[in-house]
């Protein structure tokens, strides 16, 4: 990763309520993480298999549709997750913060 | 059938006139004529009999001659002689050839109407009885051939149709015989062979095949001759023999063999519409693939193996800008969590308070854009991105003369993510002025404190000039203020014009890798010739500080000047002003035209004051003191009446001359008054917010509240009428009131002044 996008992360991470950033590459291993390990593992897998599915529900109602982020809001955190071809990248907030 | 009788029936009426009395030739024609229409006539048998009817009164010519009993009783005796007597003997012909008439040989009076070699025999002739022994055969009449001869001759250009289960042999000589319709002889020796045909292939169905008439579209038939006796297989007769021989049969074996198994395997997937979409499209990419190879090879192989090695960095690249985007995104997403209150005041807020506020407004603050490496110089230019609307160009550089900072930056912020500038380019000398090309919008043109100028490409490696004036010629000796693209030259050049304090206006021309310029003038000075030492004379200049040019006519623009003037100029014309205002005491820092009628213009000066101009009339329509140096003002996009302008003091105005000619109906101070100094504003083109910067780097997003931005009503009998042209009569029935007024008391001599 360049290091204009090393400077973008790190600015993310600084961004308030932002509870940490995992970086999925195209095996679904996380090689990059703000998060002690289990959790990372645990992120990774589950929103791999979300964005796959997610993604299968948007191909097949249009396949020349493609998804490009996902938002799960939930009571806690915002969950925001950026799947492509080669990586899954996931930013975990905290918005009321 | 009916053809057959029709015909017969002709023949006896010929045979009765002829027994009946003498006729005469056209008689006689006539009758045939009847009876071959009634051929034509086909069908109909009502039609038949009355032209039987007909045929059987004999017609009589009108000339015929009446002959007594006794004349028709005498005897005539005719002498039928050899000699054709109708043959003409002396026919001769002009022959060009020998220039001169050649006598033409006598046809002789033989007339061959058809002509066939037999092969057939007489049956009571020895040969036949002999041949009939070999062959063993019964001397049994062949079927009447010659019958359905004749009447397949009759009609000669006739067609056979078969029945429906007759063979394909017999459908292609059919269709040979249609083939040959019209020749005569071999037409008729093809029949003879056909009718041999058709008897030997079982002339039974022969029977119920009809012969159409193709000539004659009423398609009389007529029967195939019934072809009695009984089915045989007719051999030739003439020279036949039979052979016959038995091979040895081949004794029968078996071969078994056994081969190894194909490979099996289980493969299971789940198919979806999109997974046979994209192994299509796959599919499809492949054929595209093997295409180009094609191509490429009839090119050349060398290309192929640089490609490769650039393929796996422009891969790297590639992957890069993918992360790059997605974390862009994803901060964006971020920020409007944190930022969720502000962006739905952005969008959604609208001051309630208004409603029970009379020609009053309110700015509500929304976002504050910083970019952390720079607090100290002061924002010294703003500007929308033309088709982003939610990007913005801030230039920072430093009004401080005395202590100019050797770096100045522009920055492109979006409102969508307020913490951090989307572009960030770094200069050497502090950014005065910029400018984002109309018509492609990621070409920024900047100009700099020193003088110089550069143009940046935003969309790739923005971080490096794509132009950048080098060399002390190549540049304004001073600050450079404003900088503005022209539009495209005949040849598609890209260029832009740029004003400094050293009285010069440039056009730079954007070639291959340089720039190319032009001085379009030269501020000089009405009365600035001073004199020098030793009786030289020194030509002072006009400094330039703020250009704007004319909305709808690219070649009129306006310059105002440190003296407080303003030139009206046209790049037509470079030694002489179309126009020069006496607008102000002080530096004109910014003029606007318009948005609504290209002949209002505004400006603001360092003198406090904001005046509004109309095109070629030397006093100002309205004078506006603002208590303090007026940094910016600009026309509202969306009203015709409507200004902003900031102040040193920290304060933004907004006027809104429908509402209020002496006042502005809006003054807030946005900044600390002590601390800060507001240097420039910009209205979005969308939206209704402004956007102001000050001396400290910070630049503050200000919406309108609805008092600030009231749109005109059409009038109930005009409904019809849009916004604009609404927006165009309002200012002019504005002017139309202070145009009057000047006729008595020329200048609005005390200005009006704004206290709050």
């Amino acid at each position: 990763m360049s290091q204009e996008v090393e400077e973008t992360l790190k600015r993310i991470q600084s961004h308030k309520g932002v509870v940490g950033t995992i970086v999925v590459n195209n095996e679904g291993i996380p090689v990059k993480s703000t998060l002690d390990n289990t959790t990372t593992v645990q992120y990774a897998g589950l929103m791999s298999q979300l964005s796959d599915k997610a993604r299968s529900v948007v191909r097949d109602l249009d396949p020349s549709n493609d998804l490009t982020f996902l938002r799960v809001r939930s009571k806690k955190h915002e969950i925001m997750v950026a799947p492509d071809k080669d990586f899954i990248l996931i930013v975990i907030q905290n918005p009321t913060d | 059938m009916t053809t057959d009788v029709n015909r017969t029936d002709g023949q006896m009426d010929e045979l009765k006139s002829c027994e009946g009395s003498t006729p005469t030739k056209s008689h006689e024609l006539q009758i045939k004529s009847v009876s071959k229409s009634n051929i034509k006539d086909g069908g109909g048998d009502a039609d038949d009999f009355d032209a039987w009817i007909k045929s059987r009164q004999l017609l009589k010519p009108d000339d015929q001659l009446d002959l007594t009993e006794a004349e028709l009783g005498e005897e005539i005796t005719k002498v039928l002689t050899t000699t054709n007597t109708n043959v003409i003997q002396n026919l001769v012909v002009y022959s060009f050839k020998e220039s001169a008439f050649v006598q033409v040989p006598v046809a002789g009076n033989t007339v061959t109407l058809m002509e066939m070699d037999g092969s057939a025999l007489h049956i009571d002739s020895d040969e036949a009885k002999i041949q009939m022994e070999e062959t063993g055969e019964i001397g049994y009449p062949l079927p009447t051939l010659t019958g359905s001869f004749i009447e397949v001759e009759e009609d000669r250009a006739s067609r056979i149709t078969k029945g429906p289960d007759e063979d394909e042999e017999g459908e292609e000589k059919a269709a040979a015989q249609a083939a040959k319709e019209g020749e005569d002889e071999v037409g008729e020796e093809e029949l003879e062979g056909e009718e041999e045909e058709v008897v030997e292939e079982g002339a039974a169905e022969a029977e119920a095949a009809a012969v159409e008439d193709a000539g004659e579209a009423a398609g009389a038939p007529a029967t195939a001759p019934a072809t009695g006796g009984r089915k045989r297989k007719l051999l030739n007769q003439f020279n036949f023999c039979e052979r016959s021989a038995l091979t040895y049969t081949n004794p029968r074996r078996n071969v078994e063999t056994q081969t190894i198994p194909p490979p099996r395997s289980q493969y299971g997937a789940n198919v979806l519409q999109w997974n046979i979409y994209d192994s299509y499209a796959d599919d499809f990419e492949q054929q595209q693939n093997e295409r180009d190879k094609k191509d490429e090879k009839r090119g050349g192989h060398r290309k192929d193996v640089a490609k490769k090695k650039l393929d796996k960095a422009a891969e790297a690249e590639l992957l890069n800008k993918k992360y790059l985007k997605a974390w862009q995104i994803l901060e964006r997403m971020i920020n409007q969590n944190i930022y969720e209150e502000i962006a739905n005041d952005y969008r959604y807020w609208e001051d309630p308070a208004d409603e029970y506020r009379e020609q009053e407004g309110t700015l509500l603050p929304l976002w504050k854009f910083n970019y952390d490496r720079i607090r100290k110089l002061s924002v010294t230019d703003l500007l929308f991105n033309p088709m982003y609307y939610d990007l913005f160009a801030v230039c920072y550089g430093s009004h401080e003369f005395m202590k100019q900072p050797n770096e100045g930056a522009i920055c492109f912020f979006t409102v969508k993510n307020p913490s951090y500038p989307d572009y960030i380019i770094s200069t050497e000398s502090g950014v005065m002025c910029c400018d984002i090309h109309p018509t492609y919008p990621f070409l920024v043109a900047i100009g700099m404190y020193d003088g110089s100028v550069a143009v940046y490409n935003l969309r790739e490696d923005f971080e490096k000039p794509l132009y950048l004036s080098v060399g002390v010629h190549n540049k304004h000796s001073e600050c450079a203020w404003e900088i503005k693209w022209g539009p495209d030259m005949a040849d598609g050049e890209i260029n832009f014009y740029s004003v400094s304090t050293d009285g010069r206006v440039f056009n730079w021309v954007l070639m291959q890798n340089d720039f190319m310029i032009t001085t379009i003038t030269t501020l000089f000075l009405t009365n600035g010739i001073v004199e020098g030492p030793d009786g030289t004379e020194v030509h002072l200049r006009s400094c330039g500080s703020c250009m704007k040019f004319h909305p709808s006519n690219p070649e009129i623009y306006l310059i105002g000047t440190e003296e407080g003037l303003i030139y009206k100029c046209s790049i037509a014309y470079s030694s002489k002003y179309l126009m020069t205002y006496n607008a102000h005491h002080l530096t004109v820092y910014r003029i606007d035209f318009n948005r609504f009628n290209s002949n209002i213009f505004i400006s603001c000066s360092g003198d406090w004051r904001v005046k509004v101009w109309e095109d070629m009339r030397p006093e100002p329509l309205f004078i506006f003191d603002l208590g303090s140096s007026v940094g910016d003002v600009k026309w509202a996009p969306f009203s015709s009446t409507v200004f902003a302008a900031c102040t040193n003091e920290g304060k933004v105005f907004v006027f809104d001359l429908n509402v209020n000619k002496y006042k502005p109906i809006c003054v807030q101070a946005v900044v600390p008054k002590r601390k800060n100094k507001l240097t420039r504003l910009a209205f979005n083109e969308n939206l209704p917010f402004i956007i102001v910067g000050d001396d400290k780097s910070t630049v503050t997003s200000l919406k309108l509240s609805p008092n600030l931005r009231l749109m005109v009503k059409p009038p109930k009998k005009q409904q019809y009428l849009d916004q604009n042209t609404l927006q165009v009569q309002k200012l002019d029935k504005l002017l139309s009131l202070v145009r009057e007024l000047p006729n008595d008391m020329v200048i609005l001599e005390a200005p009006t002044t704004t206290k709050s």
